[in-house]
């Protein structure tokens, strides 16, 4: 039998937005000997046990989990902010997660341009939310804490649909 | 038409009504068909003149047969019978007469035509305007068609978005197999087709080497994705298309709560295979009921096995119709005349008499049945009895969408018809569309007062020839004066008709009188479609605050203030809101009170090049500040115009929080966005916005340090000083600012904790005497003390020096704005500028314009009118002309709108502890 598509809000976790302004390639350097990972391309994420860092914009990074050795790499290069407190993550699993996420939504989300460990900032009826592919079977979605309970509502009211 | 047009098999399981009349239809009937099975074939009255009219079409180009379906909000009215499949319990009421659809008192107006013609409302503008105010009320009333609920529409809908390479919209035989081969090929194919089942053409004229349902699940099982019941109805740019895709029949109480989606799809290529829509005939009566389209009526023989008419004219000017001739032979129909226009014709079916040269001029009938066609054969007159007459007067290809691709259309004159020709996009049209069947240009017989070209607005060929007349000779004046090809059909059986009369007219050919635009959608959509999930209130989420549940155990009078929810006030005992927030206000002047604040725009900016940024966003230095210190700033536009205001801190060395105001936080991430990334995307520094992160606690009063001292037991900092704290265990940022005038606090927190601390702050605050207040008393208290608001006082016209705030700018300029300011007329001493009113008699009415005595111009408005909180006394902000200089004056407070006024002295804007020793310990 089929596992339904879910909805999880998942517990706070720490956050933070991580800026490079400048020496971009030696922070690479650092970054990638620190965390034994590169910095992720636009719309890519890497990870390790400890964190996972997912790229957004040209010059933003999304960190999520402890950030205490990627602290130490930055030095007047970068800035760590802590951005947890806005953000609500959920988990969309199953085999219609997708789907799901074309209800009111603008962009591909088949597995073909939007694979595993593949990032998305995106809108979602009109709210700003961000996206991470944690596996086939699910993604992750980091909404504004403002909109969660709402954006919750409209995935729930939506799952019915899914296959329909 | 009389009796039931169908035999009964049995499979006539599913009931409707039909203005309240119960029927039973068969499964996959339309509403239409259901009708004629049924023997109805009265279904509607015209908009203008209340004509009894019937049913034309089989399809989405219906322009008579239109219905209110559904009960409730659920109602659709101008619905097309001829689009709507009918499902158990199918409620459909007739439209536009009064007492009933047989009776129709209105239907006195077609006696009244001669003065009612083309453009006659705009006649009523000649003369007295009293006349007008009398046609006014009669106009306004016969407005509209059909009745749009009053009840909420209780469906969802849905809004999706769609991908692929190939987009075929059509799944006729043409749409069908590009599809197919394209889905073989290897492409991500969606095949969309309007009716319920594929087909299109072949439901009608069926090719046994053509399985529809076969070829759409080999298009499935290639991974392709085929919606039914989906209309393409706009073709935007970059091969953007919306389609509307109906979930459930109208009026349909839906399976998962959703009647709609609307898919907005980005497509590869675009293939149109659309087909044809068929023209009528121009003739006296032609908008009888039992006059209807050749192709429908071989349409309702042969898919729904319904025969519309038993005695049966047919009148054509092509070879097509020779095929319904046959198919209602087959059915067992006497044609008793086809009339050819042209001169020869193909063989017509046994027991068929043809007549060449041959046009119908008029339809006579009774009770709403057809009885009589009179035909001009040869220069003759020649009547025959029948109870239908099918017309065909040629095929329009459905280039609709090829337009809205911005693409050309080429004359055909063979077929008389437009036909799809280059267009710019990633787009091709195939099939019938690009080789309608020759159908040569035949004048139109029969009382042209009579001959309706626009069967939905009553046009009728004497109308266009009025127009002609009075002078409007482009097509577009010509659409909008007869208002031809308006109205829910838009025109697609009457266009060429008209454009046709047109040409004549002017004497030139059909191409040469131009075309008018064809723009989305296709076909109606809803407004719920457009609006979209019913999961949003008044159309957008709610933004709610961390602390939203907490405000509601009070039971607090919310706010909407942009897209949040705001407690305005916390009555208790029944208070009044003015009474609750008066009491809220007092409480934080005379003890302590909290507030939430979290909406706040909030940005975090590091780095060591943040002051420098600072400094280009905010009008007022930010360099100077040491580290735990703040200040108040506004920010400008370009122009000089202060757009938002907030406060600055220097949380660290290289590490600043600036807030702004609620109403304008996105649009200041957009300004510092834009300002860090395009403007100076050198400066090392970052920018993150934390609004969300961070909620926010108001506390103010003057018990408010006592309070907090107590809550994190260290001295807190003086006023506009910065200190991070811990309350409850929880850290927060404490920033010494105030805008209610007392000692006040802003408490920052992260909002995954802010509950908690939210909880210890209000039980302190009310063990000390003091209580939540809410918006409105932030309003009082904000008023009074003369701080202004954005969306108030800085409206987007105002400048530092209007609002007392040039001494504040950062003399070294430097910021965004400066150069703006520089302008001499921003300088001008007659310009609006921020003052204070006391009242001296009566209410200041908010929004009240200021004058010096009545009947003289407005020399400013009240931008915010409160009273003052402990002594009592109506007190404003306003704007007014060179108002810094002018306190003292008297001057008139007046509302025409609300009947109010008040006598006022204008003073400083700021009414309460001017030396601002209330911050002070």
């Amino acid at each position: 039998m089929t596992e339904p598509t879910s909805i999880i809000a998942l517990p706070a976790a720490p956050l933070h937005a991580l800026e490079i302004w400048s020496n971009p390639q030696a922070v690479a350097v650092r970054v990638h000997k620190a965390l034994d990972f590169a910095l992720p391309a636009m719309n890519r994420s890497a990870s390790n046990a400890a964190i996972t860092l997912m790229r957004f914009e040209p010059t933003v990074w999304l960190a999520e989990g402890d950030i205490s050795v990627l602290a130490d790499t930055l030095g007047d290069d970068g800035a760590l902010t802590a951005i947890g407190g806005g953000l609500v993550r959920f988990r969309l699993a199953g085999p219609g997660w997708r789907e799901l996420l074309l209800e009111g939504g603008v962009f591909d989300t088949s597995a073909a341009v939007f694979p595993v460990g593949a990032t998305a900032a995106t809108v979602i009826d009109h709210v700003g939310v961000r996206l991470w592919v944690e596996s086939e079977d699910a993604c992750i979605a980091y909404v504004p804490s403002s909109f969660a309970q709402s954006l919750h509502h409209f995935w729930e009211e939506a799952l019915p649909l899914i296959g329909a | 038409m009389s009796g039931p047009m169908r035999i009964a098999t049995g499979d006539e399981t599913i009931p409707f009504t039909f203005d309240g009349t119960t029927y039973h239809a068969r499964p996959g009937d339309t509403l239409a068909a259901a009708l004629l099975a049924n023997g109805v074939g009265l279904v509607g009255r015209s908009f203008k003149y209340h004509r009894p009219r019937g049913i034309m079409t089989a399809g989405i180009e219906e322009p008579n047969a239109l219905v209110t379906v559904g009960k409730g909000g659920r109602a659709e009215p101008n619905t097309r019978a001829t689009d709507l499949f009918v499902y158990p319990g199918m409620v459909a009421m007739s439209q536009n007469r009064w007492p009933s659809l047989s009776f129709d008192v209105a239907s006195i107006f077609g006696l009244a035509a001669p003065a009612l013609s083309a453009g006659f409302y705009y006649k009523t503008f000649f003369g007295p305007a009293k006349h007008w105010m009398l046609y006014e009320g009669f106009i306004r009333r016969a407005a509209g068609l059909g009745n749009a609920p009053t009840e909420p529409d209780p469906d969802n809908f849905s809004q999706r978005a769609g991908f692929c390479e190939v987009l075929v919209v059509g799944a006729g035989p043409a749409g069908l197999k590009a599809a197919l081969e394209a889905a073989e090929a290897g492409k991500r194919v969606m095949l969309v087709e309007q009716d319920a089942v594929p087909g299109g053409s072949l439901l009608r004229d069926p090719d046994p080497s053509i399985d529809p349902a076969a070829m759409v699940e080999k298009i499935k099982a290639l991974g392709g994705l085929v919606l039914l019941r989906t209309t393409a109805s706009g073709y935007w740019d970059h091969n953007f298309l919306t389609l509307t895709q109906r979930l459930a029949e109208p009026g349909e109480v839906p399976a998962h709560g959703f009647a709609q989606r609307l898919w907005h799809v980005r497509a590869g290529r675009v293939v149109l295979a659309t087909g044809l829509i068929e023209r009528p005939v121009p003739f006296a009566n032609n908008d009888h009921p039992g006059v209807m389209l050749s192709q429908a009526v071989r349409s309702y023989v042969r898919r729904w096995g319904v025969l519309p008419g038993k005695r049966v004219v047919i009148a054509t000017n092509n070879d097509d119709a020779y095929l319904t001739a046959a198919a209602l032979v087959a059915a067992g129909a006497e044609v008793v005349a086809l009339l050819d226009a042209r001169a020869t014709g193909p063989a017509a079916p046994a027991g068929v008499t043809v007549y060449h040269d041959a046009r119908p001029s008029s339809v006579t009938g009774r009770k709403h049945a057809l009885r009589k066609v009179t035909a001009l054969i040869g220069g003759s007159e020649q009547s025959f009895d029948a109870d239908l007459i099918a017309v065909s007067g040629g095929f329009v290809p459905v280039s609709h969408l090829h337009m809205q691709a911005g693409g050309k259309l080429e004359w055909n004159e063979e077929a008389q018809a437009f036909i799809p020709g280059g267009t710019p996009q990633a787009c091709e049209t195939i099939g019938s569309a690009l080789s309608p069947p020759p159908a040569p240009a035949v004048a139109p017989a029969g009382k042209a007062k009579k001959s309706f070209v626009d069967f939905q607005n009553d046009v009728s060929l004497a109308d266009i020839d009025l127009a002609w007349q009075e002078g409007y000779r482009s097509v577009e004046h010509l659409k909008r004066y007869t208002t031809l090809g308006m109205a829910t059909d838009q025109g697609k059986t009457s266009n060429m008709v008209a454009l046709s009369r047109l040409a004549e007219k002017q004497g030139v050919t059909v191409p040469e009188a131009g075309l008018t635009t064809f723009r989305p959608p296709f076909t109606p959509v809803t407004m719920g479609l457009l609006a979209g999930a019913g999961a949003r209130n008044a159309g957008a989420h709610v933004r709610r605050i961390p602390l939203h549940g907490l405000h509601e155990a009070h039971d607090p009078i919310w706010q909407p203030l942009g897209y949040w929810f705001r407690p305005r006030a916390y009555p208790v005992n029944g208070e009044s809101l003015q009474q609750a927030a008066l009491r809220e206000a007092r409480t934080v002047r005379t003890v302590a009170g909290l507030s939430d604040v979290s909406t706040l725009g909030k940005f975090e900016v590091s780095g060591p090049d943040a002051a420098a940024l600072l400094e280009l966003v905010c009008a007022t230095t930010v360099g100077k500040l040491a580290v735990g210190r703040g200040r108040y700033t506004f920010m400008c536009r370009e122009d000089g115009m202060v757009s938002d205001d907030g406060t600055v801190w220097r949380l660290a060395q290289n590490r600043y929080l600036l807030t702004s105001s609620t109403g304008g936080a996105d649009r200041m991430a957009h300004f510092i966005s834009y300002v860090r990334n395009s403007l100076r995307p050198d400066l090392k520094c970052s920018v993150v916005n934390v609004q969300e992160h961070y909620a926010g606690i108001a506390l103010a009063g003057p018990r408010a340090r006592a309070i907090l001292a107590a809550l994190t037991g260290a001295e807190p900092p003086r006023h506009m000083g910065y200190a991070p704290a811990t309350i409850v265990g929880v850290p927060v940022h404490v920033l010494a600012a105030s805008y209610s005038g007392e000692r006040a606090f802003e408490i920052h927190v992260e909002a995954t904790h802010a509950a908690k601390v939210w909880r210890v702050i209000e039980a302190a605050t009310r063990a000390e005497g003091g209580a939540p207040y809410g918006l409105e008393a932030m309003e009082l208290l904000r008023i009074e003390k003369g701080h202004v608001v954005v969306g108030g006082e800085v409206d987007g016209r105002s400048t530092p020096q209007d609002l007392g705030l040039a001494g504040m700018l950062n003399k070294a300029g430097g910021f965004i704005g400066a150069a703006g300011l520089t302008r001499p007329a921003l300088s001008a001493p007659n310009r609006n500028n921020l003052v204070g009113l006391i009242s001296l008699e009566g209410a200041i009415p908010e929004g009240g314009m200021l004058i010096g005595r009545a009947g003289t111009s407005p020399q400013g408005h009240v931008t915010a009118a409160a009273r003052r909180i402990l002594e009592g006394g109506a007190i404003a902000l306003a704007l007014l002309e060179g108002g810094h200089k002018r306190h003292g004056e008297e001057l008139t407070v007046t509302s025409p709108t609300r009947g109010e006024k008040a006598r006022v002295r204008v003073t400083s804007p700021h009414f309460y502890d001017t030396a601002g020793e209330r911050y002070r310990d």
